[in-house]
Parts: C-alpha cells; sequence; structure tokens
C-alpha cells in the first residue's frame, strides 16, 4: 500500500504455481512469490533459465491455472469467481519471448488492428491506433501496413507484436525477453524507445530477462528469481553491488559491472553498482588519480 | 486456461520405472500387436469381457495413474462418441422389423444397431488403450530400437526399415511437442484478447481453428531445424549404425508374453 492508501497496482501474495498438477508430469515451477508492484514502476524481473519468470508474467494476465487469493490487479483477486479476465487482459499487455505466438493476423495493419477492435473501438480510432503504434516502432505505417507478417525478419515480427500491444494503450506493459534475437543497433533503439514511452504513457513497464544488459538502463528496481523463488528485491543499485552472487545465479551482468568485477583484482573495494561505461570510467580515472 | 497437454497423452512417455517399463521393448510391441490382432478377431462381449482383467493388470502393474490416462484421453472419447451416434443411427443392415426401437426417416435406433456399435467402441477402445500404454511406458530410444530390430530383417528385401521407423518415430513425437505449442499460441493469443478459456465448445473449437497457420508454420521450421540437425552430424540409416545398448529379452518378459497370448486365445476362443 502506498502512502495515499492506493493499492499496488500488481501483487503476488505467496504465488505457488505447478504445471500440470496432478498428474505424473506436475512439475513446481514457482513456490511463495510475494511482490508488489506499485502503478508507474520500472521493474526487472530477472532469473536464469527455469527460474520462474515466464509463469510470474503469465499469472498477470491470469494465463494459467490460478489458485484464489495469490494474484491482485489494482487490490482485486483476479482468480476470484466472476472476475472479469477480459478486461485484465485489455490492461495488462504482454509481448512474448517468441513474438510468432502471438501474432494472430497474416497481414501487419491487421495484427495490430485486431486489439483495439477487440476493445470496441471504432473503425476510425483503430486506425489511428494502428498507425501511431506502427510509426513509434519505426514500421512506417503507410509502408507496412499491407505487407505480411511472416515475411518480414526476427527483428521486425517482434516490433508488429509490440506494436499490437502498444495500440493496446495498456498502463501496464510487459516484456518478456525484448532483447532476445535482435542486433545491437536494434536492441539500443528498443530500449531507448521503451524508456520514451514509459516516460510519455506513464506505463507500468516490467521487463523479465537473463541478463541485466539492457535491463539495468530501462529498469529502477529488480525482482531476482531462482529456481522458482524470490532471492532478492530491491534498487538496481542496490542489486548490482552483490554482483558476485549474481553471477553465481547465472545472471548475466551489464557490462560495466563485469568491467568492474575485474577492477576489484586491482581494487579489491572497486563498487560494482554502476550503470554505464561512463560510470565505469570516471571511477576508475579517480582510483588511478588517488593511486 | 487451456491446457491441452492434460487432455491429450498420445505420444507422452510417463518414466515410473515399473515391470513394464524394463520390459524388453521389442515384446512390448509383440504383445501390442497380438493386442492389435485381437481387437479384430473377437467379436462378442464376452471376449472382450475376459480381456478386461487383462488390462486393468497392465494398468495397474504400469503404476501409470488411471485418472490421467483417463483425462488424456477425453477428446479421444468425445470424438469416439461421435462415431458411435452415426453407427447406431445410420445402421440398417438386416434389422427385422421388431428390434426398432425408434426410427425416423433414414435415421434409426435398433439392437442390431447398438450392438454392432457397442463391439466397435470396445475394438476402438482396446485398440487406443494398447498403444497408448506402449507409447506411456516406452520411450522413444527404446521404441526405435525395438522397431528396427523387429523389422531389421526386411532390410535384405531392399525395405528401407531404419529410415521407415524413424518417420513414424518422428510422427509420434511431434504430437506432444504440437501440443504444447499449441498451448503456448493459445496462452499469447489469450493475452491479446482472444479468450480461449471461455464460450462454448463449437466458440472454441472455432478459435483453435486459428492456430493452424502459425502451428504448420512452426512445425516445417521444426521439421527443417531437424533435417539440417540431422545431416549437420553425418545421419544415415541406421544399417551403419552400431549401438551402444544391445537389448536382451529376460525370461520374464518371455512369460509375460506368453501369459499375454494364452490369456488371448482364451478370449477369443470363448
Amino acid at each position: 500500500m502506498r502512502p495515499d492508501g492506493t493499492p499496488p497496482i500488481l501483487e503476488l501474495k505467496g504465488f505457488d504455481y505447478t504445471y500440470l498438477e496432478g498428474t505424473p508430469r506436475a512439475s513446481e515451477a514457482v513456490r511463495d512469490i510475494s511482490f508488489r508492484i506499485d502503478s508507474g514502476e520500472r521493474v526487472g524481473i530477472v532469473g536464469a533459465t527455469q527460474s520462474g519468470k515466464s509463469t510470474v508474467v503469465d499469472s498477470f494476465a491470469h494465463l494459467l491455472r490460478l489458485t484464489p487469493g495469490q494474484v491482485f490487479y489494482k487490490g482485486e483477486d483476479v482468480a476470484a469467481t466472476g472476475y472479469d479476465k477480459g478486461r485484465l487482459r485489455r490492461e495488462i499487455g504482454i509481448v512474448f519471448q517468441q513474438p510468432d505466438s502471438q501474432i494472430i493476423e497474416d497481414v501487419v495493419g491487421a495484427d495490430v488492428a485486431f486489439g483495439p477492435t477487440a476493445a470496441g473501438l471504432s473503425a476510425g480510432e483503430t486506425r489511428g491506433r494502428v498507425e501511431e503504434s506502427l510509426n513509434t516502432l519505426g514500421l512506417p505505417y503507410a509502408d507496412f501496413r499491407l505487407r505480411y507478417i511472416h515475411a518480414l525478419s526476427g527483428g521486425q515480427r517482434r516490433r508488429v507484436a509490440i506494436a499490437g500491444v502498444l495500440a493496446m494503450h495498456t498502463p501496464v506493459l510487459v516484456l518478456d525477453e525484448p532483447m532476445a534475437g535482435l542486433d545491437p543497433r536494434g536492441r539500443k533503439e528498443l530500449l531507448e524507445l521503451l524508456i520514451k514511452l514509459q516516460k510519455d504513457r506513464e506505463l507500468t513497464l516490467i521487463v523479465c530477462s537473463a541478463s541485466l544488459n539492457d535491463a539495468s538502463l530501462l529498469c529502477d528496481r529488480f525482482i531476482v528469481l531462482d529456481r522458482g523463488t524470490v532471492v532478492m528485491d530491491g534498487p538496481v543499485r542496490e542489486i548490482l553491488r552483490q554482483a558476485d552472487r549474481l553471477a553465481e545465479l547465472d545472471i548475466t551482468l551489464p557490462e560495466p559491472v563485469v568491467g568492474a568485477r575485474e577492477m576489484q583484482r586491482l581494487f579489491p573495494d572497486f563498487p560494482t553498482d554502476l550503470l554505464t561505461e561512463d560510470e565505469l570510467e570516471s571511477e576508475l580515472l579517480t582510483r588511478l588519480g588517488t593511486a | 486456461m487451456l491446457e491441452l497437454q492434460r487432455n491429450v497423452i498420445f505420444g507422452q512417455f510417463v518414466e515410473t520405472g515399473s515391470f513394464i517399463h524394463r520390459m524388453d521393448a521389442r515384446v512390448k510391441i509383440a504383445v501390442t500387436s497380438v493386442f492389435i490382432v485381437a481387437s479384430f478377431l473377437i467379436d462378442d462381449f464376452l471376449g472382450f469381457a475376459v480381456l478386461l482383467p487383462l488390462l486393468v493388470v497392465i494398468g495397474v502393474v504400469s503404476r501409470i495413474p488411471i485418472g490421467y490416462v483417463l483425462r488424456g484421453s477425453r477428446i479421444f472419447i468425445a470424438f469416439l462418441a461421435l462415431i458411435l451416434a452415426f453407427q447406431v443411427l445410420f445402421y440398417s443392415r438386416d434389422v427385422p422389423e421388431s428390434s426398432y426401437l425408434w426410427r425416423w426417416g433414414l435415421l434409426s435406433v435398433s439392437t442390431e444397431g447398438l450392438y454392432s456399435a457397442g463391439i466397435l467402441a470396445l475394438r476402438v477402445i482396446l485398440l487406443y488403450y494398447v498403444t497408448t500404454m506402449l507409447m506411456l511406458t516406452t520411450s522413444l530410444v527404446d521404441l526405435t530400437n525395438g522397431l528396427e530390430l523387429i523389422f531389421g530383417p526386411l532390410q535384405r528385401l531392399r525395405i528401407p526399415v531404419n529410415e521407415l521407423v524413424l518417420v513414424f518415430v518422428i510422427a509420434i513425437k511431434f504430437v506432444p511437442i504440437f501440443i504444447e505449442e499449441m498451448e503456448r499460441l493459445a496462452r499469447a493469443q489469450t493475452a491479446r484478447g482472444v479468450p480461449f478459456d471461455e464460450g462454448g465448445a463449437i466458440t472454441r473449437a472455432r478459435r483453435l481453428g486459428r492456430l493452424l497457420i502459425p502451428i504448420f508454420i512452426s512445425g516445417f521450421a521444426r521439421a527443417d531445424t531437424l533435417t539440417i540437425a540431422m545431416n549437420t552430424r553425418s545421419y544415415r540409416g541406421g544399417r551403419y549404425r552400431t549401438k551402444l545398448r544391445q537389448m536382451s529379452a529376460s525370461p520374464s518378459d518371455w512369460l509375460a508374453l506368453i501369459l499375454v497370448i494364452a490369456w488371448i486365445s482364451v478370449a477369443w476362443l470363448v
């Protein structure tokens, strides 16, 4: 609960989940996960593969067989009987790891229009949303509107998938491994775009990743998962200070932090909570100046 | 939420370490074949009744929970029920006027129709049960090796046994992969506002249609990747391959085979 009394936008309370529960192929994905995310926060959910990130993401939009009393959106139990799941899914936009899985139509324009149309927007409004979303993602509307999605490159398909979610104007945007499969330029562009979008639309932004590389520039807070439980939760710099522990958990560290850990061989107390190369450089220069 | 994997167990392998799991795959395939033959030979309820205890024993010994098998057969059972309804309603072979229970134009319900549908149902269920049990208790590797060894002699007749077995096994093992893929797609599309977890049976079935194109695309991509992977590892038919693990049937395996054949013979003869 925030000081002003509004409930957190998303909250997990002792969230447990086992896939195919009650069958011989049951596998426990997450155990007793609790955290709250406030409106407008920029949170990274990080962890190695099999840490339970995707299960957590799927729970936000009620895409699993949830037990009541574990997942809350704006203070309401999403698994309660009679809860409007359709509305929940119109407010939580998820971009999945494989963009192909969430593409519904064959043609770019039609696919981006799918969400707004399903939400009951007029044709004119829908067209506006499609144009705006495609342009925002660097896929000019006039040029891409009628292209076949399956003929696009991987990076372009991902952008179409993101556009489809953006067109919904959801207050919460969740991205699962958004940078996977993108080249450095694509990553940089997407990073800048997400930072701008989050600021302009006051989005609650949630990014899942096994790498802190881009997430550390995009998020203010990290929730670190390991084998289905939360092992760390706090501001980005505070988490980065425990770089050794993160490395043990098989999480890819940001490049400046990798540099800082190398520097610890020379300066054992060299800090690891560095976000940019500039910070690393200035820290190094100070050290060298005093040495 | 759509959890297809619960409702379709075809092609899955569940390790429980039971006697049946440890049996020689060739013996298991032989037993399954005997059952398949039996399903065509037996043509009265008594015969199937005699077989029932044997099937129960197999189920219990395999230690695979019956609830899991039943749940996993829901779609199959629904499909079977549909077929049987047609079988009953359109049955018209030598039905004496006295045995009609209900009639309306071409459609009718007669005792003969019900009897033939009943036998047909038992045949199909038997076929389904034994092949499902074979797959639930036999790993992919054992199944491939077993089939290759059984049909190996046909290679002298220039029949590409290894290739055929490989195609067969890949086809079966792609089923669970496709199901997982469908589940993933359904989840992603639900997130975008196609509610796969709501609506009646027909609406749901129609929505599943939407998944066909992406499923085909990913299927071709997977097949392509598999081909490349096999080529890069210089795969060529198993004739040139040697096996790390040699299969050997133990006396208890043979005993099980003899027992099953004897039991089935009884069921056929009664």
